[in-house]
């Protein structure tokens, strides 16, 4: 399940944080993609991962290097394959957010509302508390209450 | 919010076979909607025509370290491009935005606060394609 933090202080000292999801993607993430990459890009792309550096874009069939996906489909990786980081969320779209809340287990940050609307349950996490949250409506007031 | 562009109304630019033509019809159009839409490409090729456009002023996440708050208090009848508009956008640069009468702006991002948007500042890019072309255009977002 994703943990969600809404404020930065809650991010705990020893689990780093990553703004910058696309330098991170292109440095780290892109050498540890295996299969379950491959439908994370297809769903949120439409690209189709063809080898390991390599996409063919939705766009003409251009076969581009990886680093051409998107910065939300670069922060749904980041979070997939880095559980021990926390990542920026607003690099995601709807479609990104739809896929990257049934990741199984990761860490995401933002200060902003990013909710989409087919919501997979998430551990809300604010000044040592979580809770489990699986409702639109809650979610958003829980994100949006100031503690 | 509704006012008029002052830099262009109208853009185009070919890049081997993408195509931007896009229509402005909002001094601040606020480009948003799903993950790989192709966003950050056609940013890509704003900031190539910058490179002889003197009209465009663009930024991304590589230039998140720069103070670009003073570049664009600066500015003077620049379409200025923000991509990462969420990254680089701090609220006081926000609201100088909403204000701003000597500029255009095409922000890239996911959260319009503080820019005093209404729906008619919010768009999202489509793409069509013609033939061996790939043409990107902007429109209202549902």
């Amino acid at each position: 399940m994703i943990r969600v933090y809404k404020n930065r202080n809650d991010i705990p000292e020893d689990m780093e944080y990553i703004q910058l999801n696309d330098i991170y993607f292109n440095e780290t993430t892109c050498d540890m993609l295996d299969e379950r990459a491959k439908d994370i890009i297809r769903k949120i792309d439409s690209s189709e991962l063809i080898s390991k550096y390599k996409i063919r874009t939705r766009f003409g069939d251009d076969i581009l290097n990886i680093d051409k996906i998107s910065s939300g489909c670069k922060t749904v990786l980041n979070v997939l394959y880095n559980p021990d980081k926390a990542f920026w969320l607003l690099d995601c779209g709807e479609n990104a957010l739809e896929v990257l809340m049934g990741i199984e287990k990761g860490n995401v940050f933002s200060e902003t509302p990013m909710l989409p609307f087919e919501l997979s349950p998430v551990e809300a996490y604010t000044a040592g508390n979580s809770r489990i949250i699986d409702d639109y409506e809650e979610l958003k007031e829980w994100w949006r209450h100031e503690e | 919010m509704k006012s008029r562009p002052v830099v262009m109304e109208h853009y185009h630019k070919v890049h081997t076979t993408y195509v931007v033509d896009f229509t402005f019809i909002n001094n601040i159009t606020f480009l948003t909607g799903d993950s790989g839409q192709g966003k950050s490409a056609v940013f890509s090729f704003f900031e190539e025509d910058a490179a002889r456009n003197p009209q465009l002023l663009c930024f991304n996440y590589l230039d998140w370290r720069k103070d670009i708050a003073h570049t664009i208090a600066d500015a003077e009848g620049k379409l200025i491009v923000v991509d990462n508009a969420d990254l680089l956008l701090t609220d006081e640069m926000r609201k100088h935005i909403a204000l701003d009468v000597k500029n255009q702006y095409l922000l890239i991002g996911r959260d319009p606060r503080n820019l005093y948007a209404t729906k008619d500042n919010i768009f999202e890019l489509v793409s069509e394609r013609k033939g061996e072309k790939t043409e990107f255009r902007i429109e209202a977002f549902e």
